[in-house]
């Protein structure tokens, strides 16, 4: 008889605490990390009476948490990949919107600055377009240390939040491993029970790490979860964590690395997702290269336009200096380097068309140095010795050492990375803009022949003879002409002559006598050969092997830009996607479902009123057989 | 499928802002009226359109340079044409002055004309253009390039010939050297000259000169002896090249040239053939200038005069053909810029167009893809309320 009492109480705390469980569900239902609990009911062990076997009832068993372990993977790993393309993602679409489709009006004021030249050719004596000109220099000079700017501040930017990130890693390392400690503790306690709440706690944790990091987890016997960064570099093992560092580059002390403090040792290459890889990654692959591609074309610019200046005559009749300047290329040796040997980097004369815009490590083993190239991985040994009279040259660039280095000895040669930002005007004067051809030509008055002489070219305008007056004349029989009175040369109608560092032909049948001069052209500033030259430049092939003009880099650079944007928009969206697919699969699992909370609450709510019901009805039973006994 | 709540709200969410930032674009190109404004929503055609854009502003400064050629081209023209007028005004001075019945205050007179044609031809060398340049300074064109001299005038200028670029690969002069237009001038027939021997006392004065045979004529310098009755001796150095008879009005033919004389050459009179050699506009002036005034005293400086006033005309004729081929080139090149320009501005059309398809935006395409966003929209934020109403809570 005391059966029905116990079997209904049983029952009667069981669904209560199936309703405070529902309850709780629905309470939680919005809390993040928050996974769906059911309670576990088992009949309790009855007793035998020797013939049947009845119930003895309901107990709670457990309270069961609905987690999949590997949907939760999933999850992780696919925020890691989101987490990193989002990251990636801010920095392309910064630029994007920065640069815009005229990479922030570099591309207009590099042609009004070709124009500004064009207008000195058909004005070569006109003060206003001279000014002109060095204004438009100007704003082409301040568009790229702009968009260098706007770059290097990016770089600024992505330091900040890896050093924000690298906080927020090593806090939450440090709750899971001391959620590990009350996980191990709190298990044991329960008689092998989990604490549901703290491993909501710790997955919720390690899913908001994986969003800043990609990470793998193993999980010990006693509950205690192990956390790996990277390429398994631990960072929780049990209830201890190995925190992670920012360390300054070891070639660049502006950019920061991602170090471990266990091992002290870069991980900066392991770490390739979460937001944290993101940042890396867009420094790497977005923001460094479009510095040196706009440092390419900068360099290519100032080294053009110098190079054609050089080549004429300002209205001093002064060969022309230089209009642009920039940051000579960079050579850093790495902190790690055992001596004080430095290095110094140019861009070979001739290097332009062989220059990229690539990084490389230059290393020494066995006094053997290799040049690698850090986007590709392809490594050359450059020609040379080092040194002032034979440096190192490959890919474009010259590299003289200091000293011998030491074995193991590196340094980063950025050739284009910094010229952007130092491209700066360097003439004031617009009287000093060589518009003049350096040199003229004129065939003597008194010549009967038939010939003309072109008005010449320069072929080296380092040659100190350069503007020193020749004149050439012809022999009798005119088949052949002397220079200067020197040995007679042998003519032939339209052929080169070279002297002095210039170069002109003399064209049709000469007289014997007629004499031919060639002489510095000062005092010719009305002349705008070399500005003609020089507005004609921006359609002339300079960059990779004479195939890219200045302004077609540019173009370039804005496809190469735009096109990875574009690529990281559609990776982004893609990854979304997936994550979305991946968080519906959790949520399939763990999520709350209010009407399926609102059944089960119904559910208990009624077996609750049933149980009570049999207590009752036990209750009068028993009343019954009281008042059965009083009777008799 | 399990689906809860949360997870209805996050997708929920999460398509709202895609469909958001979908409409946001829509806007942006409407109002900008650009089908991209970022390279990377279409990265191809944004380094195109760059491409285009500085062939655009190329070819717009081309014409730039194609106008300023222009205004110097038709700046050298006006000059020529008025040095081509003042030529013939001088060549008919010269004509009015050979005529026999003048006296030397007559001449005087015509002297005094012809210097103030020189002083005009001068001034005309001198022109400069609107920049303050002498256009016929060459690449000195700062420096004033014609100064009187006793001789006619020194030329302070160089042979450059400034270039201006009107097309990729096409460039056209915008001027001419003075040297050219005014320095570098044939004497005689352009090929030989005639002169008489100073002391030539007959009356024989040198007419019409040409070249009949050009592959005969060698270039040499040759002296047309007279002995009496009209015989002659043409030797080259001391080679006897012809002998012949000679009347009044006579023509002398030798290897390739044809000289016709008039009057009678005394014996011992001599002319000289010699191949044609530079001089200066302003060297001819001044030569006829001195004849003029240097007065006639005697039959035989009459015959001098005229022999000079002759070789005056023939050297202005040299002038004017010269100053003629130099307009006629200018005229070229004008033509040449005139029809670039016309190329250009097709080119420029194209252009606009290529970009315009490229970067413009198709509005009704824009506005029917914005209005199916703004529907999906609407209809997305209508099912979301529709289905947050249903909870069996409510029930309870």
């Amino acid at each position: 008889m005391s059966d029905v009492f116990g079997i209904s109480v049983s029952a009667l705390q069981a669904f209560q605490n199936a309703i405070n469980v529902t309850s709780n569900n629905v309470a939680n239902a919005s809390t993040p990390g928050y996974d769906r609990e059911t309670v576990n009911l088992t009949e309790a062990v009855p007793q035998s009476n020797g013939a049947a076997t009845i119930g003895a009832g309901v107990v709670v068993s457990g309270i069961n948490r609905a987690f999949s372990q590997a949907a939760a993977n999933q999850l992780n790993t696919s925020q890691s990949s989101l987490g990193q393309l989002n990251a990636l993602q801010n920095y392309s679409n910064q630029i994007d919107n920065l640069f815009g489709t005229t990479l922030g009006g570099l591309s207009t004021a590099l042609q009004s600055f070709y124009s500004a030249f064009s207008d000195v050719a058909n004005n070569p004596t006109s003060t206003a377009s001279r000014q002109a000109l060095i204004g438009q220099a100007q704003s082409v000079a301040s568009s790229f240390q702009n968009a260098s700017g706007e770059l290097n501040s990016l770089n600024t930017d992505v330091n900040s939040r890896i050093t924000a990130d690298v906080t927020q890693i090593n806090s939450i390392a440090k709750a899971i491993s001391a959620l590990n400690g009350q996980i191990v503790t709190g298990t044991a306690q329960d008689g092998g029970q989990p604490p549901n709440e703290l491993l909501d706690q710790r997955d919720q944790l390690v899913s908001n790490l994986s969003q800043l990091v990609g990470i793998s987890t193993t999980t010990d016997p006693n509950g205690a979860l192990n956390v790996f960064v990277g390429n398994g570099q631990p960072l929780v093992l049990q209830g201890q964590t190995t925190a992670l560092t920012t360390v300054a580059n070891q070639f660049n002390a502006t950019q920061l690395e991602i170090s471990n403090t266990a091992s002290s040792a870069v991980i900066s290459n392991n770490i390739t997702s979460g937001d944290l890889g993101g940042l890396l990654a867009a420094r790497a692959q977005v923001i460094n290269p479009a510095l040196n591609q706009l440092g390419q074309v900068a360099t290519a610019l100032s080294r053009t336009v110098n190079s054609q200046q050089a080549q004429g005559l300002d209205l001093s009749g002064n060969l022309g200096a230089n209009i642009f300047a920039v940051t000579a290329p960079l050579a850093t040796g790495s902190s790690r380097n055992t001596d004080a040997v430095t290095a110094s980097v140019s861009v070979s004369p001739t290097g332009l068309g062989a220059l990229t815009a690539n990084d490389y490590v230059l290393s020494f083993v066995g006094g053997t140095p290799k040049l690698t190239n850090t986007s590709d991985g392809t490594s050359v040994t450059p020609a040379g010795a080092g040194t002032v009279s034979s440096p190192y040259t490959a890919a474009g660039i010259a590299i003289v050492l200091s000293g011998t280095p030491a074995n193991g000895d590196q340094f980063l040669v950025q050739p284009t990375a910094s010229a952007a930002a130092g491209l700066k005007v360097v003439l004031s004067n617009p009287s000093q803009i060589a518009a003049a051809g350096a040199i003229k030509t004129a065939a003597a008055g008194t010549n009967t022949g038939a010939a003309g002489i072109s008005a010449g070219t320069v072929l080296d305008s380092t040659n100190s003879n350069l503007l020193t007056p020749v004149t050439i004349t012809f022999a009798n029989p005119p088949s052949s002409f002397s220079v200067n009175g020197g040995p007679a040369v042998a003519f032939a109608s339209g052929g080169n002559i070279n002297v002095n560092g210039w170069q002109v032909q003399i064209n049709g049948a000469p007289a014997a006598g007629d004499t031919f001069t060639v002489s510095g052209n000062a005092g010719g500033t009305g002349d705008n050969r070399n500005a003609l030259a020089a507005a004609n430049q921006q359609n002339v092939g300079v960059l990779q092997n004479g195939t890219t003009s200045i302004t077609g880099g540019i173009s370039g650079l804005i496809t190469g830009l735009g096109s990875q944007a574009q690529q990281i928009n559609t990776a982004q969206t893609a990854q979304s996607a997936v994550n979305a697919q991946a968080l519906s699969s959790v949520q399939s699992t763990s999520g709350v479902n209010l009407d399926e909370e609102a059944a089960s609450l119904l559910q208990w709510q009624q077996a609750y009123q049933a149980a009570a019901r049999a207590l009752v009805i036990g209750n009068s039973l028993f009343t019954t057989l009281i008042s059965a006994v009083n009777q008799g | 499928m399990r689906v809860t709540q949360g997870l209805n709200q996050t997708q929920f969410l999460a398509s709202i802002n895609a469909l958001e930032s979908g409409i946001n674009q829509g806007q942006n190109q409407m109002s900008s009226g650009l089908q991209f404004t970022t390279a990377s929503q279409n990265p191809t055609a944004a380094g195109t359109v760059n491409n285009y854009n500085q062939a655009l502003a190329q070819s717009r400064q081309y014409g730039t340079n194609a106008t300023s050629a222009q205004t110097n081209l038709s700046t050298e023209d006006n000059a020529l044409s008025q040095v081509q007028s003042q030529l013939q005004a001088l060549r008919t001075l010269a004509l009015e002055a050979n005529s026999g019945t003048l006296t030397n205050s007559n001449r005087s007179a015509i002297a005094t004309q012809a210097v103030q044609i020189q002083n005009s031809l001068l001034a005309l060398a001198n022109t400069q253009n609107g920049n303050g340049e002498y256009i016929f300074g060459g690449f000195a064109s700062q420096a004033q390039p014609f100064t009187l001299s006793a001789a006619g005038a020194t030329y302070n200028g160089d042979q450059g010939q400034r270039q201006v670029q009107i097309a990729a690969g096409q460039t056209v002069a915008d001027g001419d050297n003075g040297d050219t237009v005014f320095n570098q001038i044939k004497t005689g027939n352009g090929t030989f000259t005639v002169a008489p021997n100073a002391l030539n006392s007959g009356s024989g004065i040198v007419g019409a000169t040409t070249v009949s045979n050009p592959a005969a004529y060698d270039g040499g310098t040759y002296a047309i002896a007279f002995a009496a009755a009209g015989a002659y001796t043409v030797t080259e150095g001391a080679t006897v090249v012809a002998t012949g008879s000679y009347t009044d009005g006579g023509t002398i033919a030798f290897n390739g040239v044809q000289v016709t004389l008039s009057g009678q050459p005394a014996n011992g009179d001599s002319f000289s053939l010699a191949p044609s050699t530079n001089q200066s506009v302003f060297a001819s002036v001044q030569n006829l200038v001195s004849a003029l005034q240097s007065g006639v005293t005697s039959a035989s400086s009459s015959t001098a005069l005229n022999n000079s006033i002759n070789a005056a005309i023939n050297n202005i004729d040299q002038a004017l053909t010269q100053s003629s081929n130099v307009r006629a080139m200018v005229g070229g090149r004008l033509n040449s810029i005139t029809t670039q320009q016309s190329v250009a501005t097709a080119s420029q059309t194209q252009l606009q167009q290529s970009i315009s398809t490229l970067q413009g935006l198709d509005f009704a395409k824009a506005i029917t893809t914005l209005d199916q966003q703004n529907t999906t929209l609407s209809a997305a934020l209508q099912a979301f309320n529709l289905t947050q109403g249903l909870s069996l809570f409510k029930f309870l």
